[in-house]
């Protein structure tokens, strides 16, 4: 039984050449379709669920759906679960799709957090990533935002966009924190295989940023955010003190959750699903009345140590050895060499990445992997 | 009386098409139905029919009912087609009465096919010149003709045109095979006298052993000895190959066919090697014979040590078939429990290492391939060194193994080939044209040098038209150094190599360069030395790596983290890890890439 829903809404204006999300381009009537599908899924899942802790919408552009379908899908939601007062509701918005009246609307439906995909204030970067809102639309959808109540703002920025120097990055960073926001999620941009982006990279019509300047951007990022009263919580996330992002936690300790909607994940007894990617198949099959998962993997031991020790060293504050040890690892030895070489630290019986080993995490991790001698 | 017999080879380039040559040959023979033929039956090895490359010999019995009205036994011996196996060829050649010269009319005469063209003559074979692939628009007759000629000294005014792949030529060749190739001599009342050819390992058989008999009768229940070593052991089946296997009561003296003896090991039937009865021995043996040994030496380290029973067992099985090759354990610093290995030169060296992967699923590290060095010490010992790193800090005298390379090549590249055999130390030995089109150099060369990169430049600087063979010339004194590979200050045996002093400098910055290209960034930088002795004469490093991080992740999808994390630790695992630093394989091999 779980206490964390994801729900995807998978359409978008147009894609952005970095996205490998599942995302097509928005339809009226296949979204309200998708909708009805959705809620279908939602009922036939409903005994996995408890008391709901978070919901995150996210996407696509969850901000494109129409009122009246959020409307339909909270009724779909509350019928269906039951949640504790403190939780947590996130909807994913992007700065130019935004409206007053619709931002109202989702905060009386009881959506407490927005995530903001800002990635840049600056037009020429925007325009890079094929965004389409301008660093204006971004602060109008800010202002809207927090006029209607939403204290849990997140911003998503990116760094390491191509033509990006520090200077602009340092701006975006300030202009972020200038509105004081809870959260800041900040990337670094990874060209993903199958995006516009890798491709364009292959072709040499678009040349990444230096290695040493992406390393100074999240470095700036670390301290300029911490600076100003952020927890670095997590590699890319950053918090004002008790406003870490919930549904992403779970996550990252290996919670159970619910993924509902096309191409989402679930994490329930030991297996990973995957629910399939073919909108229309997907609404096909529950039209039939079948859950729409195309994929699961039953999470073996040493599956499951692999995914403590990469999702939990992903927290800043490390994994705990006693979780460890019921793992049956045994950290302080196999560790040795890397904490000589000052890329993990153990503090607070925790194994946590240094500030050296944050950017090199996957290379510490697999090491680690090698000298716990995990299959 | 003559026995109606008539024992032949097939002498060609790679790719000149003798195995379609002996396709035809079979079908028309009616050895084989049309349904039967696989394409290029005789290149039964999966490596050998990949490669277009004859690897073992092996001989078929063909019947034939010629023009004259009388019936044939018509014996084809095949030859392994590459420079490493010529003394091979020469066994097989010396089983035989002629051979059949095939030469690619739009490609003209290859320094293989004269190399063992001139085997054929030194064999006193009645060598038939077959012009193949005459159907192919490049085909060129008359150059080709002359090209023969002028090279190997034969006449031929009565060459036979002929094209394999549209079955042009075949019932010529066949009557001349019966009509010009002299029928074998011999006396079936005198001792036993077969000559080995080739043996491979069977698994329900045992060693089954090739022969060409000159003298005598063997049958089942004799008893026969193995002249070089004396071996006695008693017949258990003799036969043909038709070329499935057919048992016969016996073999007499012209023919060919194999013999079964209960033999455990091949390295007991040396080719060239001569049968003969066990209590009535023949005067001598057939000469020729040599215990050839292996020129081409190199480690194989598994890159996991656990398969390191697996690639002893695996080596096991494949000297069962092979006694050319031959190992012995060593041990690396660097890389831990393996096998030196020699091979009869580079293209033997390969198959085996192909065979090893291929065959037995081993993932192998294999250290550049060395020569045999030859090192003459302050109190006089020759002691001969196979693997650089063995080689002592003082001695009186450093020698290495010198071959006279026979290069032909299209006039028009002529130049660049000249300055490369300048660059690998080479000497001029004599300059001919073969037409007016060709020429052919040779050049005194060390192997080591010819070990490297030499075959592929060739190639590359002849647009691929350029063809070499080499004999082995002997030893002799070079000023040769050892040059040493440091890594983080340690010193990595694998790596070493032995080098001409006048190069050292030059190939040790080379190498450290490539090293650098080739070692991926790990979380440590890796310092890289070039040394000579104590003195360092090259350095690079390799950064640490900055940056490998995953920036995003959520969404749900952790399986593909997960896996993506896998695979970065299942690239390490083809690495071998040398103290901190882990190697790729192509480390191990840099030093083939460099000039």
């Amino acid at each position: 039984m779980t206490e964390f829903l994801y729900i995807h809404f998978p359409f978008c204006i147009k894609k952005c050449i970095y996205c490998d999300f599942l995302s097509v381009p928005y339809d009226k009537s296949l979204a309200s379709k998708y909708i009805d599908a959705l809620c279908l899924e939602l009922r036939m899942r409903k005994h996995s669920v408890s008391k709901l802790k978070a919901i995150y919408i996210g996407g696509g552009t969850p901000s494109l759906l129409p009122v009246e379908r959020f409307k339909h899908l909270f009724e779909c939601v509350r019928n269906n679960f039951c949640w504790s007062p403190s939780i947590e509701i996130t909807v994913e918005a992007n700065p130019g799709t935004i409206s007053e009246s619709n931002v109202n609307e989702l905060v009386s439906l009881g959506v407490n957090r927005m995530s903001i995909g800002v990635q840049s204030f600056n037009d020429a970067e925007l325009k890079t990533l094929g965004r389409v809102h301008s660093s204006e639309d971004a602060e109008r959808a800010i202002h809207t935002v927090k006029n209607a109540g939403v204290r849990n703002l997140s911003l998503d920025l990116i760094y390491g966009i191509p033509g990006q120097t520090i200077e602009t990055w340092k701006a975006s960073a300030s202009e972020a924190v200038a509105f004081s926001p809870c959260h800041i999620s900040s990337y670094e941009l990874t060209p993903e295989k199958n995006t516009p982006l890798y491709k364009s990279i292959e072709t040499h019509q678009i040349k990444m940023p230096d290695e040493e300047l992406v390393l100074e951007m999240y470095a700036h990022a670390i301290q300029y955010f911490t600076n100003n009263g952020f927890e670095h919580y997590e590699i890319s996330n950053f918090a004002l003190p008790e406003f870490r992002c919930i549904h992403n936690l779970n996550y990252w300790e290996r919670g159970e959750y619910i993924g509902a909607g096309a191409g989402a994940h679930s994490f329930i007894n030991d297996v990973r699903s995957r629910n399939t990617q073919d909108i229309h198949q997907y609404i096909e099959m529950l039209n039939m009345g079948l859950i729409p998962e195309v994929e699961s993997t039953k999470i073996d031991k040493a599956d499951a140590i692999k995914e403590f020790l990469f999702l939990g060293l992903r927290k800043t504050e490390g994994i705990s050895l006693a979780q460890a040890e019921d793992f049956g690892l045994n950290i302080p030895d196999a560790c040795t060499e890397l904490i000589e070489e000052d890329y993990l630290r153990i503090k607070n019986k925790n194994l946590r990445l240094t500030k050296k080993g944050l950017p090199v995490s996957n290379s510490v991790i697999v090491s680690l992997f090698e000298k716990l001698e995990i299959r | 009386m003559p026995k109606n017999i008539r024992n032949f080879s097939i002498i060609a380039h790679i790719d000149h098409g003798k195995s379609t040559l002996a396709d035809r040959l079979l079908e028309y023979t009616g050895a084989l139905s049309e349904r039967e033929m696989q394409a290029q039956v005789l290149d039964s090895m999966d490596l050998e029919r990949e490669r277009g490359i004859t690897i073992k010999a092996h001989s078929v019995r063909l019947n034939y009912t010629a023009d004259d009205g009388q019936n044939y036994i018509l014996n084809l011996i095949d030859t392994p087609g590459h420079v490493d196996f010529s003394y091979e060829v020469s066994r097989s050649l010396a089983s035989c009465e002629g051979a059949l010269l095939v030469v690619d009319a739009s490609q003209g005469v290859e320094a293989q096919t004269l190399a063992n063209a001139h085997l054929a003559v030194e064999n006193n074979l009645e060598i038939i010149p077959v012009i193949n692939k005459i159907d192919l628009p490049a085909a060129d007759l008359e150059k080709t003709k002359e090209q023969i000629e002028d090279a190997i000294g034969i006449d031929c005014s009565d060459a036979i045109s002929a094209s394999a792949k549209e079955g042009i030529g075949t019932k010529d060749i066949l009557e001349s095979i019966v009509k010009r190739i002299p029928p074998p001599k011999g006396d079936d009342n005198k001792p036993l006298k077969a000559l080995i050819f080739d043996s491979w390992f069977d698994n329900y058989q045992g060693v089954i052993v090739l022969v060409r008999v000159f003298d005598g009768k063997v049958r089942a229940g004799q008893k026969i000895k193995l002249m070089a070593n004396e071996n006695v052991l008693e017949v258990s089946q003799v036969g043909i190959f038709s070329p499935k296997i057919v048992p016969v009561d016996e073999l007499s003296s012209g023919e060919v066919g194999y013999i079964i003896a209960g033999i455990k090991s091949v390295t007991d039937t040396k080719i060239g090697d001569t049968i003969t009865y066990a209590d009535n021995p023949a005067l001598e043996p057939c000469h020729g014979y040599k215990d050839i040994k292996p020129m081409v030496f190199c480690g194989l380290y598994p890159t996991q040590s656990h398969q390191y029973e697996n690639l002893r067992d695996a080596l096991n099985k494949l000297r069962l078939n092979d006694s050319s090759f031959n190992y012995e354990p060593e041990t690396s610093l660097a890389l831990g429990f393996g096998f030196r290995c020699g091979f009869l030169g580079l293209l033997h060296m390969e198959i085996i290492q192909e065979r090893l992967e291929r065959e037995f699923d081993l993932s192998l590290l294999s250290t550049s391939p060395t020569v045999v060095y030859r090192i003459t010490t302050a109190k006089g010992e020759v002691l001969h060194i196979e693997n650089p790193a063995m080689l002592p800090e003082k001695y009186e005298k450093i020698e290495e193994p010198f071959v006279v390379t026979t290069i032909l090549v299209p006039k028009d590249f002529i130049g660049p080939i000249l300055d490369l055999c300048q660059e690998k130390r080479g000497t001029q030995r004599s300059f001919n044209f073969i037409g007016k089109e060709r020429i052919k150099v040779e050049y005194e060369l060390p192997l080591n040098e010819i070990l490297w990169d030499f075959y592929d430049r060739l190639k590359s600087l002849s647009r691929g038209y350029a063809s070499m063979d080499y004999d082995f010339l002997g030893y002799r004194e070079s000023d040769l150094v050892r040059l040493n590979i440091l890594l983080n200050g340690e010193l990595v045996d694998a790596l070493s190599l032995i080098v001409h002093k006048d190069k050292a400098y030059y190939k040790g910055r080379q190498l450290a360069e490539k090293l650098k290209e080739i070692i991926p960034r790990q979380l440590f930088e890796v310092a890289i030395q070039a040394a000579i002795g104590n003195k360092i004469i090259a350095r690079e490093s390799v950064k640490a790596v900055r940056k490998d991080v995953i920036a995003k992740c959520y969404g749900g999808d952790i399986t593909r983290k997960r896996k993506l994390l896998e695979k970065q630790k299942e690239g390490k695992k083809r690495m071998k890890q040398i103290g901190r630093v882990e190697l790729p394989q192509e480390a191990f091999l840099a030093v083939l890439k460099v000039k």
